[in-house]
């Protein structure tokens, strides 16, 4: 029997709140060394030239500018994991975030100064600016560093199948095949990517103040970047304001910062501000989908065959490698008997792309679920019954060797349509110029982390003080997400102690334990896990001793309220008590322990098989829109979103991923659209780039399905991605369904919906 | 961005801060919503803004509501002009345009005389003035004050018939107090509901009598041309027709003149096709 839980389940403020908002929290703008230098970067002004010359010399002069680089002045690797990015660019640019040089100097101002006087002569060539042409045989190689694997611009090739199509292909009764174009998006993170560097020439040892999410494959790269041995590197993660994705790979702008630091034998700091921001942080793929799906007559799905072409940019990044969640998506949500999987990152001049919550599954979404919609009006079938007649189910083993242990798919899907049945209000406004429609869509993401590395493992390490407080000292990473809160929780429901006792420490490769980083919804999954192995074992420590003192067996304990206490007797006695008579009286022990977990996780086999997470997330959204024929504006009216949370660990958390997911989401499907025309940004600013407002946001209706997985803490999946996943692919079912048109391209802008209704009067 | 800034508080410290200005660089600035965003852009050498946002002068930073009119002072904010009850009532074009200006933070800090000053072909505030045909009243630094009607006062883009040296003290706005009906509005079309700039606007004002008749027109339309434009065509059309018999096919006619006074150009907010199309619809749909 499952005991009764009194802190898991219940709403907790996040144990950042107060430091967030009473403006304590030390972003990484807020770092402030002695000695410090300010760094600046200065980009190529095209996106393809040849670097006829870089002169430094004026720049050099300016009073306060201490230490200038460029590429001839720096030993390093190339950085991606494919090695195709120079840190500081050689004899030639390749897009417009180019890095030419880089000065550090006495003050912010006077390093912006100091770019302006340095004089580079360019050779402007002609450009690459669509991957079309850029597979084509006379096309110019884009980056000189590319493997050549199947294309001279492509950076990275996929190939996935399962199935047999062509006997799927007969049974089918209507095949459909559609082109879905899918634009630029931006994190727009609210705190700027800013680093802080410091060298020591005394030990030769580095220590970065840093907004990566992923610490440990940061102070890797960063390695070999600068050709160091890893363990030189101290990476202490600041306050970080927004990730999204966007810290997931390490970009130019930190070993130049390194670099500058050694140069100058001082700390140095570099921030962006919002236009640089725009400009040179990365963004979600841009992707052209090529998709058919095919149906029998009863409505089951049989095949499904994509091809996508991705538009890299000109360097790679782990965005390239997104289509090992889009062929989950593919191969995976809903049953489905064949399927075939094609995707090319190709390089571009344009600016590369990175990874972005979701990691390419809103794209794959979006073209899944509006097929979808197209086979349900060729068979004449109502699009929620075709979802559920398709839908995943608890034990699937799927094409792609995923294991459903647990499902709440269809769950899913019953409470979206039976929610969306009663907010639906029908006529009550002119049907002439305004028209309603329904969408729906659902989503299928790992919810137990994703077995991509060499290892998806992360490490705990707790020490309880003699007054009973104690520290977790977590691999993982906070990124705004609630992590910490939720792992302060568990603790605290474990122990039976106060959260107010319980600390977290999660920023410093120094002290904490190995954790492969926050992405693929996987913190409180993964490192939940880890810090209940590791409560165990010190409670190998604290209840021997606890049993002893209360005269009792082990399994007779409980902890709770603070005290341990034996469940026979109702005695009880005070857990810090216990802890100073292990210290004191014997066996003169601390309360430190350290556990590491590994998920039980496979990795694909060469042809992408295998169960790559510890547990699989579903949800299903189904959204009304409100279309304005005379405008094209869309307005959403109600979002009710079902989703697949094995178990809610802290309902305040998770309403705030809910929330801040499927507004990212209409964000994607209704106006977000970084523009890049012939390699330049158009709209590097908050006015430009439309991010929703609060005024946008329709009530959210949530219903959280709690599955109990076994494999997560207290049965709980992954949850921050999801939410974002389905939302655009929904609206654009809604919209199609309102006024009767083909939607297949993402932003839905007002002029796009007149465009559509134009064409089709 | 640089510069120094005076912020004179009664008319005489004013002009002496003008006076003392002459043959230099400077800008007046009121909220600075505008002025801060060009001189970020283009940083000017050796500038200094005179602030006129300490000016204690009630002509400045007053509504008055006089018989036949109302005038608003050119440093009164959106804010204050969503929350007065005479413009709420008589006249809801201008009520409407300042509420959907921007966002709660910039409407409190944002002018109507910096919304005319700019003279963006976008601006909010100003198109609505323009359908009200107010009349700009002009203090220059020697203290002598002129009146231009509003259509005179935007010459161009981001261009108005201000000299040097001269101020936008108020406007004023012809009220009609004979108990008239107004049917007045202000639609603002973009791709998100706050914190946007105008895409194609429309602003209209016209007054009904009792007995149905419409005895007076404003029409303005926003960011479709180099200027605000008034439509007087389609003003007059409406001119002496029973309002409540103005059917589809009549708002059709209205909606074509008024596109008569649009010759939008394509940026990377909306097509021209867009603008246009969207100004008819939205022209027409004021009688539905
Ligand atoms: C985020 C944002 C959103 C915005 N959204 C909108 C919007 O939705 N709709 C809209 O219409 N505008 C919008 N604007 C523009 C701006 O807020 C408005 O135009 C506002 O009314 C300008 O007023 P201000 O007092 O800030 O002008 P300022 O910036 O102080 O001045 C603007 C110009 O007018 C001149 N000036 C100001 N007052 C006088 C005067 N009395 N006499 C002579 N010259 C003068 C200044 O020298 C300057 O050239 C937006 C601006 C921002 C930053």
């Amino acid at each position: 029997m499952q005991k009764e839980l009194k802190v898991i389940g219940k709403p907790m403020p996040k144990l950042d709140a107060g430091i967030k908002v009473s403006g304590k929290a030390v972003y990484g703008q807020d770092v402030v060394l002695p000695d410090m230098l300010y760094g600046a970067i200065l980009r190529t002004e095209y996106p393809v030239a040849e670097l006829v010359s870089i002169d430094t010399s004026k720049a050099e002069q300016l009073a306060g500018v201490v230490s200038i680089i460029t590429a001839d002045d720096v030993d390093v690797n190339n950085i991606s994991y494919r090695r195709d990015h120079p840190a500081l660019k050689k004899g030639r640019v390749n897009c417009i975030r180019d890095e030419i040089a880089a000065v550090a100097a006495e003050t912010p101002a006077i390093a912006r100064e100091a770019l302006k006087l340095i004089e580079v002569k360019y050779n402007v060539q002609e450009g690459v600016f669509d991957p079309f042409e850029a597979l084509k045989d006379d096309a110019p190689q884009i980056n000189e560093f590319s493997s050549h694997e199947k294309n001279k611009n492509i950076s990275h090739p996929f190939h996935y199948e399962h199935g047999d199509l062509q006997q799927q292909k007969d049974k089918s009764a209507h095949i459909v095949t559609s082109r879905y174009f899918l634009p630029r998006m931006t994190h727009a993170c609210l705190a700027p990517c800013a680093i802080t560097a410091d060298y020591s020439n005394i030990d030769n040892r580095l220590t970065l103040y840093s907004v990566t999410q992923v610490p440990f494959l940061y102070q890797r790269d960063m390695a070999h970047v600068l050709k160091m041995e890893p363990s030189r590197i101290r990476v202490i993660q600041t306050v970080i304001g927004g990730g999204f994705g966007s810290k997931l790979d390490m970009y130019p702008y930190e070993p130049i910062c390194a670099l500058l630091a050694m140069k100058s034998g001082r700390p140095v700091q570099i921030t962006f501000d919002r236009e640089e921001e725009f400009i040179a942080s990365p963004t979600r793929q841009k992707m052209v989908i090529d998709l058919t799906s095919g149906v029998d007559e009863k409505g089951k799905f049989t095949f499904r065959v994509a091809k996508i072409i991705m538009d890299n940019g000109a360097y790679t990044s782990w965005g390239a490698t997104t289509p090992f969640v889009m062929m989950q998506t593919f191969s995976s949500m809903y049953q489905m008997p064949a399927c075939v999987f094609d995707a090319d990152a190709v390089y571009t001049n344009n600016v590369y792309a990175g990874s972005f919550r979701g990691y390419g599954n809103p794209q794959a979404t979006f073209a899944v679920e509006r097929n979808i919609d197209l086979l349900a009006e060729k068979l004449g079938m109502d699009k929620a019954e075709i979802r559920l007649l398709n839908a995943n189910f608890r034990g699937e083993f799927t094409g792609q060797e995923l294991e459903f242990n647990t499902c709440g798919h269809k769950d899913a899907l019953e409470m979206v349509i039976d929610g969306v049945g009663k907010t639906r209000k029908e006529n009550d406004k002119d049907q002439k110029r305004y028209k309603k429609g329904i969408g729906f869509a659902s989503m299928l993401h790992v919810g137990g982390g994703a077995k991509i590395y060499p290892s998806d493992g992360c490490g705990t390490i707790l020490k309880m003080d003699d007054y009973g407080y104690l520290t977790i000292i977590t691999g993982s990473s906070e990124i705004g997400q609630g992590s910490e809160t939720v792992l302060g929780m568990m603790a605290a429901e474990e122990l039976g102690i106060g959260i107010e006792k319980i600390r977290v420490i999660n920023t410093d490769t120094d002290i904490k334990p190995w954790d492969v980083g926050v992405h693929a919804s996987r913190t409180s999954f993964v490192a939940g896990n880890s810090l209940l192995g590791a409560i165990k074992e010190l409670k190998t420590k604290l209840s021997p001793k606890a049993a002893e003192m209360l005269k009792t067996d082990e399994d007779d304990l409980e902890y709770d309220g603070g005290t341990v206490k034996s469940i026979k007797t109702g005695e009880s006695i005070k857990i810090d008590k216990v802890a100073r008579q292990i210290h004191f009286k014997g066996p003169n022990d601390l309360l430190t322990v350290s556990h590491y977990y590994e998920p039980g996780s496979k990795f694909a086999d060469k042809n992408f098989k295998g169960n790559i997470s510890g547990a699989y997330a579903f949800a299903a959204q189904a959204i009304e829109v409100e279309v304005d024929t005379y405008t094209g504006n869309v307005r959403v009216l109600n979002i009710h979103m079902a989703q697949d949370v094995g178990k809610v660990l802290n309902p305040l958390g998770l309403g705030g991923q809910i929330e801040g997911g499927v507004v990212m989401g209409m964000g994607y499907a209704l106006t977000e659209e970084l523009k890049v025309d012939n390699g330049y940004i158009l709209n590097p600013s908050f006015h430009e780039y439309k991010l929703p407002t609060a005024c946008d946001i329709p009530e959210i209706h949530f219903y959280p399905i709690e599955t109990i997985d076994e494999a997560g803490p207290y049965g709980a999946k992954g949850v921050g991605e999801a939410p974002l996943i389905p939302t655009a692919a929904a609206i654009a079912n809604a919209v199609s369904n309102a006024i009767g048109v083909e939607i297949d391209s993402l932003p839905i802008t007002p002029e796009k919906v007149l465009q559509a209704l134009s064409n089709k009067s | 961005m640089n510069f120094n800034v005076a912020s004179p508080e009664t008319n005489e410290e004013l002009f002496e801060v003008i006076a003392a200005n002459q043959g230099r660089n400077f800008r007046f600035g009121a909220g600075c919503t505008d002025l801060l965003i060009e001189l970020k852009k283009q940083p000017e050498k050796d500038l200094t803004v005179i602030n006129l946002g300490y000016l204690n002068d009630p002509q400045f930073n007053s509504i008055e509501n006089n018989d036949g009119s109302v005038r608003i002072g050119a440093l009164v904010t959106a804010n204050r002009i969503t929350s007065d009850l005479t413009i709420q009532e008589r006249l809801p074009v201008l009520y409407e345009a300042a509420n959907q200006l921007a966002s709660g933070q910039i409407r409190q800090v944002a002018t109507i005389g910096g919304n005319l000053c700019t003279a963006s072909p976008a601006g909010d505030m100003a198109c609505a003035l323009v359908a009200l045909k107010a009349e700009c009243e002009i203090l220059s630094a020697n203290g002598k004050v002129r009146v231009v009607p509003i259509e005179d006062f935007f010459t161009g883009v981001r261009k108005t018939d201000l000299k040097e040296n001269e101020i936008l003290r108020s406007v004023q706005i012809p009220v009609n107090n004979s108990g008239e009906k107004v049917h007045s509005g202000f639609i603002k079309v973009g791709v998100r509901r706050s914190m946007e700039c105008s895409v194609v606007s429309l602003a209209y004002h016209i007054q009904i009598t009792a007995d149905d008749i419409i005895t007076l027109a404003g029409i303005a339309i926003g960011s479709v041309a180099p200027t605000i434009k008034f439509a007087s065509s389609a003003c007059e059309y409406l001119t002496g027709k029973r309002f409540s018999e103005i059917g589809s096919s009549e708002s059709e006619e209205f909606a074509t003149k008024i596109l008569e006074y649009a010759s939008p150009i394509s940026d990377i907010r909306a097509s021209a096709w867009y603008r246009e199309e969207v100004l008819f619809n939205i022209s027409k749909s004021i009688f539905e």
